[in-house]
């Protein structure tokens, strides 16, 4: 007790209780994290274990020089601002549709969590089974439709391939991204509406005057939210592409697990880890910013 | 004067109907096709076109799974493809139910052991006030800002010097480290919508911290409990890359790893492979669906402040 001395009953309570938090996440949290810092400062490769020089910034700078992660910037981009943007637009759809009342409403608001329960392993497997160019759904359906000719390569189509990906990304996110849009939008008051109604405003003034200004939380929170795992998605690309074909889908999370393990370089790899730490950071604190600018709770 | 205001209820009930159908189209469309496809043979599925609907729905892959022994696969056995109709199995499959039992165990475990440790930390941080409790929550929260690919390489040397790979033990406490910063978040916007009198109240009546947070905190914010559990049992069911690395047999593998070992096999049958995913994809929809209604209020109660 007699590291407690000076604290009150209260703040020797509260550090008790947070004591076990702070244990765990030591141990598989911090350590990991300030270990992985370590190693990004020497030149570790698993084939050659025993030299493992310290290289200060070295491998952060090999990295920035490295043609190929120029290509993954590019395709995390990409990639990224599809999956948000998309996700984001359709929660938005969704979450007015569920803010009307209407009968079969709440058994709708119980489907959409279809998408959101299951795992990201069958999600992949699931769409590339639709992706398949000779007995998948899609093609099926958009012959069907007319909007085809003949049946397409998806997945395997360079052009297309990371915008399959995000599609496969989109249907998983988005409901939990329409089921916060629609919180936010509950939250508005009624009697914004009604003095808008006053004034003369139509459903789409009252829809771009009180609803979107008032949303400002909830897209910031799925921005943030969307942002920061789209940026470091993995599980489908493993499971649909293996970053390819060629590099189509050449992410900074494969490039990671690339370099990280088939090539053993495990200092690279975690050079690589911090610098998508830090892209996420810094994306994440100018979101907050931008749309967080005279919102103080 | 009827009609137009009629007209008007009709074209918004037209509306509202064409987009439930749209909705109902996307976010079942894709599960639906899975499960038609799971109920029906190898040769049924490579139709073209596809048959929309199982033409005579057969559970043979099912029963294939739930039938699976170890067996030694060779290039003679293997070329005999489908699964269904020449009792052919991928490499693996006697290894499904065990994942889905380790699966099970995992994802219980690490729900409980979230809940514990994460309340009373969210209560400590929401609930008493103490110098540094910004700290302490900024400390949480910025774990989870490191990609979880970063983790794994010094997680799985740790875990290797405990002798713990391969261990339900390592992938528990792993997936704590997902799940707790985000339950902490969840469950402090709760108790912090809870009315502070009720505290004040509970101290003054002699309640230890303990007791407050059992009594009053607890029951009150029940949905968010629920809603936490839900979501670790969750996060933990569907985690793939902690489990690819840290696990290498039947003795801790969970369901993802075995059925990403069927998809990147590709002489595996895509009929056995959705039927793997059907089993993986019911017990988290049916929690899902059973809490909807705590998972939404839990889930975003405070979240979104405005």
């Amino acid at each position: 007790m007699q590291m407690f001395r000076g604290l009150s009953y209260d703040e020797r309570n509260a550090w008790l209780l947070v004591a076990p938090v702070f244990a765990v996440l030591m141990a598989v949290a911090l350590y990991p994290i300030a270990y992985s810092f370590y190693t990004s400062l020497y030149d570790i490769v698993l084939t050659r274990p025993w030299r493992r020089p310290f290289v200060g910034t070295g491998n952060y700078e090999r990295i920035l020089a490295d043609p190929q992660f120029w290509v993954a910037v590019q395709r995390t981009t990409v990639y990224t601002l599809v999956t948000v943007a998309a996700t984001t637009i359709l929660a938005l759809g969704v979450a007015l549709l569920l803010n009307e009342a209407f009968p079969g409403r709440r058994l709708l608001s119980a489907l959409i969590l279809l998408p959101w329960a299951t795992p990201s392993i069958v999600n992949g497997l699931m769409w590339k089974w639709i992706y398949d160019p000779s007995y998948g759904l899609l093609n099926a359906l958009l012959l069907k439709l007319g909007m085809i000719e003949r049946y397409t390569v998806w997945l395997g189509d360079p052009s297309k391939t990371l915008f399959m990906i995000a599609n496969a990304a989109v249907w998983k996110q988005m409901p939990l991204a329409a089921i916060l849009m629609l919180v936010t939008m509950k939250a508005i008051p009624a009697d914004l509406y009604r003095a808008a109604r006053v004034d003369g405003a139509n459903a789409f003034q009252r829809f771009a005057h009180v609803t979107l200004p008032a949303l400002k939380p909830g897209f910031m929170l799925v921005l943030v939210y969307e942002t920061m795992i789209s940026i470091r998605h993995f599980d489908l690309f493993l499971i649909m592409t293996q970053g390819g074909p060629g590099d189509a889908s050449y992410t900074l999370s494969w490039q990671i697990y690339v370099e990280t393990f088939r090539s053993l370089k495990f200092g690279l790899g975690a050079a690589l880890s911090y610098i998508l730490a830090m892209a996420t950071f810094l994306l994440s604190w100018m979101f907050i910013r931008m749309l967080g600018r005279g919102m103080e709770k | 004067m009827i009609a137009p205001r009629m007209r008007r209820r009709l074209g918004r009930g037209l509306l509202l109907g064409f987009f439930s159908v749209l909705l109902v189209a996307y976010v079942a469309g894709p599960v639906a096709w899975l499960v038609s496809s799971s109920l029906q043979t190898d040769a049924q599925i490579t139709a073209i076109p596809p048959n929309w609907l199982p033409p005579e729905p057969t559970l043979a892959n099912f029963e294939a799974i739930f039938g699976a022994k170890a067996e030694v696969v060779t290039y003679e056995t293997r070329r005999q493809g489908d699964p269904a109709t020449t009792r052919f199995l991928p490499s693996g499959a006697e290894n499904l139910l065990p994942s889905l039992a380790n699966s099970f165990s995992v994802g219980l475990w690490v729900a409980i052991l979230n809940l514990v440790l994460s309340v009373t930390a969210a209560y400590a941080i929401a609930v008493i006030p103490f110098r540094g409790r910004r700290g302490a929550l900024y400390a949480i929260l910025v774990t989870r800002v490191i990609p979880d690919i970063a983790l794994i390489v010094p997680l799985f040397l740790l875990v290797r010097a405990l002798g713990l790979v391969n261990t339900q033990t390592a992938l528990v406490t792993t997936y704590l480290a997902v799940t707790i910063p985000f339950t902490i978040f969840i469950l402090i916007s709760y108790f912090e919508s809870i009315p502070a009198d009720l505290y004040r109240a509970a101290r003054v009546d002699g309640c230890s911290h303990v007791a407050a947070l059992r009594h009053v905190y607890l029951p009150l914010a029940l949905p968010a409990v629920i809603a936490s559990l839900m979501f670790a049992f969750l996060t933990s069911w569907n985690e793939f890359i902690f489990a690819l690395i840290l696990t290498q047999n039947v003795a801790a593998q969970t369901l993802p790893i075995v059925i990403s070992g069927f998809v990147m096999d590709f002489t595996t049958s895509f009929s056995f492979v959705n039927a793997a995913g059907v089993i993986a994809i019911v017990p988290p929809v049916v929690l899902a669906m059973l809490f909807e209604r705590y998972i939404v209020s839990g889930l975003t109660a405070g979240a979104v402040k405005g």
